[in-house]
């Protein structure tokens, strides 16, 4: 099973690029299950037409113990399997907390069992903030950490930071970072900084995704390029992605 | 206050009673027996062994006043967790080198160390198998157990099977030696006269039992028996883990006073073990005559059990109903699901058998009256308490009761509780029954 997680700083497309990586994924054969690991519970929404699916603690708030995979485990467009870990109402409760209660919750009712995934994608909110982000860095979770970044000075900072935390847990068997995404916003050398920053951290840019139009398009339609536009240059782009994270886990 | 706050019964009818819970819950209180054995005794079992506890210091109350009662301070130690430790990202370093500080500065190295996080660690998310390898890789002489004092977020298990399961962690895969048999996870030794333990040695079978272990390379040994036999509810997940983890077979024999299941538990034990199942039948004649005689001798008195006494109350009171004894109260919050069959019996049968909560804080204003006390043998400390009678059978657990013997010996019991009183408030206030204490 390939496990990796998605970081990155908050608004930088890394929904976006987590559902249509699910969607190439899946166009390729693999069974798919992204997981996302965010109180907004918007994760897999471009998988789904925007429509919501009950988030893993909702659920369990609402039946306790006795609820059933079905209750928290969606089917996707390309058969993506979507799950929602969900959180408290912002200014209220721990986030943090609720990701660990929530990831706990799926390997006890035995998610990844029934639905033997090849690839399972966690698609984690803005910044390693407290342990309980972390979580899906963790032995048992992801294996390797893709930061989704732009050129821009803030999020090549929330991109470093996010970095320095899997270089901090090198010594715990934690996931190791496999590489920067890099979500273009046409900032000046925008690609010269992105490089330098992964070279800081000893890696590559894994994958390039350029502004446009039909990623925004289908933004608002609540679909993956890869459904909408699959012969698109952003389809493209998400498929080389793809091939290349494949190639990194492979290593 | 409490009156006017909480209307919910305190006691009602088995035929009225639902199971597994006759009571809704709400408002606790606590009776101050204190016999049942916490996390603190039970770890202690394991000889040089050493606890180590990082939490709050309100929450390191209770463990350490059992470690002081039972004179065992010189095996616990603690780690205090602060406030800035929340914010700070340390709690998972201050345990490690807090723990690292202990055990350097200890007269004497422990050979294994039982170290408990609290609801705190747990709840920010430490990563406890890190600190472990940590501790392991700084320390490779000693033994580190993960365990639990986590009452606010123990979801699965209760603390007290977590425990049990725990307790075994530390043993190392071992060849495995199809004469020697554990007995895992009881409090204290079986009764030495048991059937159980006579049929394992006499057939040349090595007993192990923690209980009886006397030094840690003994506990370590016990990773060798090819079958590991659990008898207290309890127990069972320890033993299937246990068992699982090595290849060994587990047997689950659980402690009962109905004489068909403790017979079904024996030709189990003698099937596994391959070897002939005793002859009982005088055994068996003699135990029942034990009851019928203790029956007769508490004519016009009646019995009171309690959950802490008897794995299985309702079976306990279904076996003394049957001998002739008059059950009036069993004590208990719920009803297991072993327990079901005989709860079930009951109501049908003696359905004037009242359930009394142990727990429910309208207990304490719902007593026994003054002359039935007098008439009330209670089996088990709560019983005791609540019914007010210094004639009780001082138990918990079932106290190394098993088999026929166990029965014969629960009739001796009682007919000598029935007899003689005993200081209620001297004895029910020891804590962790069988263990020393300062008091």
């Amino acid at each position: 099973m390939i496990k990796i997680a998605i970081y990155g700083k908050g608004g930088i497309g890394k929904s976006t690029c987590a559902s249509n990586l699910s969607a190439a994924f899946s166009k390729m054969g693999y069974k798919v299950m992204q997981i996302g690991c965010d109180p907004k519970a918007d994760s897999t929404a471009l998988l789904r037409r925007s429509e919501r699916i009950p988030t893993v603690l909702d659920t369990i708030r609402e039946k306790g113990d006795a609820y059933e995979l079905s209750d928290i485990v969606y089917e996707g467009s390309c058969g993506v399997k979507c799950v929602e870990a969900g959180g408290p109402v912002p200014g209220l409760g721990c986030a943090g907390r609720g990701i660990i209660a929530a990831l706990e919750a799926l390997e006890k009712k035995g998610a990844y069992e029934k639905f033997s995934p090849d690839i399972v994608i966690y698609d984690v909110l803005g910044d390693v903030v407290c342990g309980g982000f972390s979580m899906p860095m963790r032995k048992g979770y992801a294996d390797k950490v893709f930061v989704v970044c732009s050129g821009e000075k803030m999020s090549r900072y929330a991109a470093a930071n996010i970095c320095m935390a899997v270089e901090n847990f090198k010594g715990r068997g934690y996931a190791a970072l496999g590489g920067i995404i890099l979500d273009r916003r046409n900032v000046a050398n925008e690609d010269g900084s992105v490089k330098e920053l992964a070279e800081d951290f000893n890696t590559s840019v894994t994958g390039y995704i350029d502004r446009s139009e039909d990623i925004a398009k289908c933004d608002e339609l609540g679909e993956v390029v890869l459904n909408v536009f699959p012969e698109s240059k952003a389809a493209e782009q998400f498929n080389v992605l793809a091939e290349n994270i494949l190639k990194e886990m492979n290593k | 206050m409490l009156r006017r706050l909480d209307e919910k019964p305190a006691s009602v009818e088995i035929s009225k009673a639902f199971y597994p819970a006759p009571f809704k819950a709400g408002l606790e209180y606590n009776p101050p027996a204190r016999g049942v054995w916490n996390i603190v005794h039970t770890g202690m079992l394991i000889p040089q062994s050493h606890q180590i506890f990082a939490c709050a210091q309100g929450c390191l109350r209770g463990v350490l006043l059992t470690a002081a009662e039972m004179n065992a301070m010189d095996r616990m130690s603690w780690i205090a967790v602060e406030e800035e430790d929340m914010f700070d990202g340390t709690m998972e370093q201050d345990i490690i080198d807090g723990t690292a500080d202990i055990l350097k500065k200890l007269p004497c190295r422990p050979r294994s160390v039982l170290l408990f996080i609290s609801c705190i660690q747990l709840f920010a998310g430490c990563d406890f198998e890190m600190i472990l390898n940590e501790l392991k890789a700084q320390f490779p002489d000693i033994d580190f157990t993960d365990c639990y004092m986590t009452p606010t977020m123990r979801k699965t298990i209760s603390p007290d099977a977590k425990m049990r399961m725990q307790l075994y962690d530390a043993l190392r895969p071992l060849p495995l030696n199809k004469r020697s048999v554990n007995i895992i996870g009881c409090d204290r030794p079986l009764d030495e006269d048991t059937e159980l333990l006579k049929i394992i040695r006499s057939n040349g079978f090595t007993l192990r039992d923690l209980t009886l272990c006397r030094t840690y390379d003994e506990y370590l040994e016990m990773a060798e028996s090819a079958v590991n036999i659990t008898c207290m509810p309890a127990a069972k997940l320890s033993g299937e883990r246990l068992s699982d983890r090595f290849g060994a077979k587990h047997l689950y024999l659980p402690i009962s006073f109905d004489v068909k299941t403790i017979e079904e538990n024996y030709k189990l034990l003698c099937d596994t073990l391959d070897i002939d199942i005793p002859d009982l039948s005088k055994d068996i004649s003699a135990a029942e005559s034990a009851m019928k005689t203790a029956a007769e001798k508490l004519s016009g008195r009646v019995i009171a059990i309690d959950f802490t006494a008897a794995a299985r109350p309702f079976e306990l009171a279904k076996v003394l109903c049957g001998y002739g004894f008059k059950v009036k109260y069993i004590f208990a919050d719920s009803i297991s699901e072993e327990d079901k069959p005989s709860f079930e019996w009951l109501k049908e049968n003696f359905p004037n058998i009242r359930i009394c909560s142990v727990t429910g804080s309208a207990m304490l204003f719902t007593s026994a009256d003054e002359s039935e006390c007098s008439k009330i043998v209670a089996i088990g400390q709560k019983a005791a308490f609540y019914c007010r009678t210094d004639h009780f059978v001082n138990t918990v657990a079932n106290g190394g009761l098993y088999g026929i013997a166990g029965v014969k010996k629960l009739a001796e019991l009682i007919s000598d509780a029935a007899e003689t009183p005993k200081d209620r408030r001297k004895v029910i206030q020891h804590k962790g029954i069988g263990c020393p204490s300062c008091l």
